[in-house]
């Protein structure tokens, strides 16, 4: 009895403070597409709600991240382009500056183990800082955001309704904006409705996956269309930027030049390609691996020998990389601007 | 069963456990910057043994996972948390170790720096928080500790030095381990003072040569052995 006496006293301790409260979460369920690997992504350190996600959708179209309030993560991440920047080869950040790299795609981040195109963020939640950091982005500090933040009546009430708290801090903020980003999975293209038998490939788009099988999948390996590595894609180095990739990072000579290995998903309306922006078109991309490749000694052993694909392989192959557009994903209401 | 019992009894546990706590047993320990063993200011001017004159402007690092060490060696296993020291912030420059033994003390263990685990672990809270300004952003990982001023030994940017030292991967992992054995009459009152001397960081640094470290690296590892020697407890 005393002891059943203690318990109860405990949890009414432990509880109770919550229970007054009346704090209720909408759980989220993280939905792994048929033939999906497990996402890297661990969610029990930021469980999914509603109200996290949310918020995250609010912070992610929200100008107040930048230092002049002038950009949001949405300025250079557009959904109905598979969240990138079309039209720059290199993105803007506030007042006009330009970076040195073409922005990302923003697809299946749960499935990834490195972000930025040197794979230098080693985990989604710590992304952000970033892009909200960087002078030629967004050009603000962690600290002043969480601060502006505070300041909102309207961000207030979200974080109490996502977290529970009114009191924002540096955490609470990137774990929200993981909840929205961690969220984007495309996986209902043609490509994976004919994998799942709910439609069929034409006779070129088939001819196409065969060519994309045998000349692209060892790097960009299906279902997700990245093996989340990092390669030299024999890209002449642009002398103006002289960007030596992932060697930034690891400071390795045998990282010189590689890039990381970004999706294909959605590749239709993800142009400008490559780290630098320096292809408009997906002809000119295969037009590159056909004949284009520059020989240096961190080229991908898999692109020693040029492709030499015919006229009509490079154009079922562009068939074929049209099939993995996904357009619920590209204009899915729920990662829209929040009304 | 009542519910006012119920409450009587939670309100009769809250004040135990909230008097049993202002108990001492625990350490407090104060960390106290220096130059030359003279307490350092902000601002102030000084002169290293490479004959640098040098200012300060920011000093902040990272203590982590302090433990005592008992007679015998015997280390106390408790996991504590990490704290950041900053000399613009008084609070910031004392936290407090449980001693949960009757054992004597005869010497303090903590990180400089934050390890690997909790620098591949996402967005933390607390003193981990990134609106700390101590997490680099182009590349993931705490900064261990910062020191920047200024010194006319510097051809850089308004003469300013500024050492960023972290890195928490293999070959680069900057985080160092630091055990201080000490005597009993360090102790006083349950007090006890670490002082953190840089002089004895300056006087193996050039500045004219080594003025700006802010990536991990081969640079950084070498700033993170020597760092090591400026702690101690009189």
């Amino acid at each position: 009895m005393k002891k059943l006496l203690f318990i109860l006293t405990l949890s009414l301790l432990v509880f109770g403070g919550f229970s007054f409260k009346q704090i209720y979460f909408t759980p989220l369920y993280f939905e792994i597409p048929k033939g999906f690997p497990k996402p890297v992504y661990d969610f029990k350190n930021n469980p999914l709600t509603e109200e996290g996600f949310q918020l995250g959708r609010n912070l992610f179209y929200d100008p107040i991240l930048s230092r002049d309030n002038t950009i949001s993560c949405a300025s250079c991440h557009l959904q109905q382009t598979g969240f990138t920047h079309v039209d720059h080869d290199l993105s803007h950040g506030i007042e006009g500056r330009i970076g040195t790299r073409n922005s990302m795609t923003l697809m299946n981040l749960a499935w990834s183990k490195t972000f930025m195109w040197d794979g230098g963020v080693n985990h989604l939640d710590v992304q952000a800082i970033h892009p909200i950091t960087s002078e030629v982005e967004m050009d603000e500090t962690l600290e002043n955001v969480v601060s502006k933040l505070q300041r909102s009546e309207k961000y207030q009430h979200l974080f109490q309704d996502a977290f529970g708290t009114k009191k924002i801090t540096g955490q609470l903020t990137l774990k929200a904006i993981s909840q929205f980003v961690v969220m984007l999975t495309t996986s209902n293209s043609k490509y994976d409705k004919v994998l799942r038998k709910e439609e069929q490939f034409t006779d070129m788009e088939q001819k196409g996956y065969a060519v994309f099988k045998r000349n692209c999948a060892s790097c960009h390996q299906e279902p997700l269309f990245t093996n989340d590595g990092f390669e030299n894609n024999g890209l002449s180095i642009d002398t103006t930027l002289n960007d030596v990739g992932r060697m930034r990072i690891t400071q390795k000579e045998t990282d010189r030049q590689k890039f990381k290995v970004p999706t294909l998903r959605n590749v239709q309306f993800t142009f400008p390609y490559m780290h630098d922006g320096r292809f408009e078109t997906l002809n000119e991309v295969i037009k590159h691996y056909n004949s284009g490749i520059e020989k240096s000694a961190t080229l991908s052993p898999k692109l020693q020998q040029p492709m030499l694909l015919s006229d009509d392989e490079r154009t079922e192959l562009l068939a074929f990389l049209k099939t993995l557009t996904d357009k619920e994903f590209l204009f899915n209401p729920r990662f829209s601007f929040p009304r | 069963m009542h519910l006012k019992t119920l409450l009587l009894f939670g309100l009769l546990w809250t004040s135990l456990s909230v008097f049993s706590q202002t108990k001492s047993d625990s350490l407090l320990v104060h960390v106290q910057f220096q130059f030359d063993g003279a307490n350092l200011k902000l601002n102030s001017t000084y002169i290293s043994k490479q004959n640098d004159t040098l200012t300060f402007d920011k000093i902040k690092m990272y203590l982590s996972k302090p433990q005592l060490i008992y007679k015998n060696d015997l280390m106390d296993e408790k996991e504590n948390p990490y704290h950041l020291i900053d000399i613009e912030k008084p609070k910031s420059q004392q936290f407090s170790i449980n001693n949960t033994s009757k054992k004597k003390i005869t010497g303090l263990k903590f990180n400089i720096g934050v390890d690997s685990l909790a620098s591949v672990s996402g967005a933390m809270e607390g003193a981990l928080d990134a609106t700390n300004g101590m997490y680099w952003a182009w590349q993931s990982g705490f900064i261990n500790f910062k020191i920047e001023g200024k010194s006319s030994s510097c051809l850089t940017r308004k003469n300013k030095f500024q050492f960023h030292v972290g890195g928490y991967s293999e070959p680069y992992y900057a985080m160092r381990e630091m055990s201080i054995i000490f005597n009993e009459k360090s102790i006083k009152n349950n007090e006890i003072t670490i002082q953190v001397d840089l002089a004895k960081l300056f006087s193996e640094i050039r500045l004219s040569e080594t003025n700006a470290i802010m990536i991990p690296g081969k640079e950084a590892m070498k700033i993170a052995d020597i760092a090591k020697n400026m702690f101690s407890v009189q």
